[in-house]
């Protein structure tokens, strides 16, 4: 024999309406002004390029990697390649330049800043130089990255420019991942929009 | 004498004639049956089928921690989260060997408006737990057995159990599997530290993946749901690593040439990997061949290339381009040719091809960021979040569901939501970051 006593409760699921009208779209921010980024014009079929291990700008081709068949072996970059990030630190000659909102152009107050390092670059052969790319918080991150790096780019191509030698610099882009001004506003994101220069002894 | 009490709530009232449902009939007939049913109940629309889920019945060993009532819960949960069902939940479990209390409760739970009924039975055997799930039809007069399936695993693994009858439930329905057994990677983190992390597809039980206090982004899952490729500083650079957080098994470096090694995408087969590399001299899209280490370029153009998504049968590849300007989403087939625009206007990244292959996922920027869906061939472009800032979608295998990243309660947090955006929920509620989500492929 069995007691039981049902409780009923209704409720209703709220179900969370979605405006699905389009909503405004904006005007495409394009990007920069100078300097120009080389490479193709046209997209041609992959031709493929290189393997495994580090390259450096590395001309295409189709070769194979040190990969065997059996287990699957990671490209994996000998050390050396690429000196460790950690190994340069800032110096105080060396000063940032800004970058304009989606943007990885040069502009003329950043030129002159750039000028000076060049200056101080060229007179202090002994040094490597890092040069990190940075962006703001707004955008997606793997976009980011990629901004990150031209801006990095536009920085290394005006020191060659300049007379220093591009087998001194090194590049990194920190995307939006390392900012040194944490409010959002557009005076603390004009900060992280930079390009960072260290140094290191040869 | 028992007692025991329902707590019954009818998350949504149908009220429908279900005249002459689920013949008798063998397993695969009683499915078709099943899904000709639930269409005819939910008329293919957003009418629901209400389902009972007493508490799971232990028929073998002692459960102080009340794991009946748990696994109950969280089988239930899923139902809700599938959008298919309206979960009937009670309280109470049903007395084991008692075919005439098991009768008693589904008379009640029919009269309530349930139209199917789960019964749970738990065996817990120390380390191992087993489940056996019984559907009832509730809309036939003798409220018939139309399936049932058992399911054991580890009993460290309990909350998969629950998971397990979810989806079985849904498969005997729709004739596709749920997705409640699945996981989700994400980002966690304050900025310049941010570490992997997986969790059921619920939010529950958090795992750290990585644990190198550096800088670790972009988790995706391959295809049989035992490693995620992700691009890490932790060497100094962003580099390209593999990981298997179910095993015991050292990271593999994948890439990590001069310049950005980035947004990771398995191939459908599992052989290879798209990538994003700058060692060419700007962000280009390769794939890796994983048994033979070979590397492929499939773009050339002096614009930025980027975050490459694979069709579900492996021919095509879409990706970001910013060639016209500013970012888009641009289609090419594996091979890199036959190069095409998808989506034009505004400033478009995080294409993600949805597993049923129709649709892509990505998100627009327009001031804030909003996840939107394109068709393939680009037509009928329709936005799906609002509210905050929402980035990052990620689809579930079964192409249903989208999880993203949104801070319209504050922090980032993870969200999940129907694929048309409805129903979007926080799955995380912590106080960290939680960015970057990857929903993996159903677990083996």
């Amino acid at each position: 024999m069995l007691s039981r006593c049902a409780h009923v409760t209704i409720a209703s699921l709220l179900v969370l309406g979605v405006v699905l009208a389009g909503c405004a779209k904006r005007p495409a921010t394009t990007a920069a002004t100078a300097p120009a980024p080389t490479g193709a014009a046209a997209t041609t079929p992959g031709g493929g390029s290189t393997g495994a291990g580090p390259t450096t700008m590395a001309p295409s081709g189709e070769t194979s990697g040190t990969g065997s068949g059996t287990t699957m072996t990671p490209t994996t970059a000998a050390p050396g390649a690429r000196p460790s990030p950690a190994e340069f630190v800032a110096n105080e000659n060396l000063r940032d330049v800004y970058f304009d909102f989606d943007k990885y152009d040069i502009r003329p107050p950043d030129a002159k800043t750039l000028d000076a390092n060049a200056t101080w670059l060229k007179s202090n052969p002994g040094h490597l130089v890092l040069i990190e790319g940075h962006c703001d918080e707004r955008g997606t991150n793997e976009y980011n990255l990629a901004l990150g790096e031209r801006r990095a780019k536009s920085a290394m191509n005006y020191l060659v420019s300049q007379g220093v030698q591009a087998s001194r610099i090194t590049i990194i882009s920190y995307g939006e991942e390392r900012p040194v001004c944490m409010q959002k506003s557009e005076e603390c994101w004009a900060k992280n929009r930079r390009a960072h220069f260290l140094v290191k002894a040869r | 004498m028992r007692t025991w009490r329902f707590l019954v709530v009818l998350v949504v009232v149908s009220h429908l004639t279900l005249p002459g449902l689920w013949p008798v009939a063998p397993p695969p007939a009683v499915r078709a049956q099943a899904v000709d049913v639930f269409l005819n109940v939910t008329g293919g629309g957003s009418r629901k089928l209400n389902i009972a889920i007493p508490e799971f019945t232990v028929t073998t060993g002692a459960d102080p921690a009340g794991n009946g009532k748990l696994l109950a819960s969280v089988a239930g949960a899923d139902l809700t989260f599938s959008g298919l069902f309206s979960v009937v939940a009670a309280t109470g479990a049903i007395p084991p060997n008692n075919p005439q209390a098991l009768e008693q409760s589904w008379k009640e739970f029919a009269a309530a408006g349930a139209h199917a009924g789960v019964h749970g039975l738990l065996a817990l055997r120390g380390e191992r737990a087993e489940v056996e799930m019984r559907l009832y039809d509730l809309t036939a007069p003798d409220h018939r057995l139309i399936a049932g399936k058992k399911f054991e695993l580890p009993a460290g693994q309990l909350r998969r159990l629950g998971h397990k009858v979810a989806d079985e439930v849904v498969l005997q329905f729709t004739g596709e599997p749920g997705v409640a057994d699945t996981k989700i990677a994400y980002v966690v983190g304050p900025v310049g530290r941010k570490e992997i992390v997986i969790a059921d597809y619920d939010g529950a039980g958090i795992t750290p993946v990585t644990r190198n206090g550096s800088i670790n982004l972009m988790p995706v899952w391959s295809p049989d749901a035992r490693s995620l490729a992700f691009t890490s500083f932790k060497q100094g650079y962003p580099d390209l690593y593999r990981v298997f957080p179910f095993e015991r098994r050292p990271d593999q470096t994948l890439a990590a040439f001069v310049g950005i090694n980035s947004s990771p995408a398995f191939s459908p087969d599992g052989k290879g990997l798209a990538m994003t590399l700058s060692k060419d001299g700007n962000p280009e899209i390769y794939v890796l061949n994983l048994a033979s280490g070979t590397m492929r370029r499939l773009t050339r153009h002096a614009g930025i290339d980027t975050e490459p998504t694979w069709s579900p049968d492996g021919r095509q590849i879409a990706f970001i381009s910013d060639r016209s300007g500013a970012p888009h989403v641009y289609m090419m087939d594996d091979q890199g040719t036959n190069v095409r625009q998808i989506t034009s206007g505004g400033f478009h990244t995080q294409p993600r091809w949805s597993p049923r292959g129709d649709t892509l996922a990505y998100t627009q920027r327009a001031g804030a960021h909003d996840i939107w869906l394109v068709d393939v061939d680009g037509s009928n472009p329709r936005r799906v979040t609002s509210g905050g800032d929402n980035q990052g979608p990620t689809w579930a295998p079964s192409g249903r569901h989208l999880a993203f990243q949104s801070n319209r309660l504050g922090r980032w947090q993870i969200f999940a939501a129907l694929a048309d955006g409805t129903g979007a929920a926080p799955i995380t509620r912590g106080g960290a970051e939680s960015t970057s989500p990857s929903w993996s492929p159903r677990l083996p």
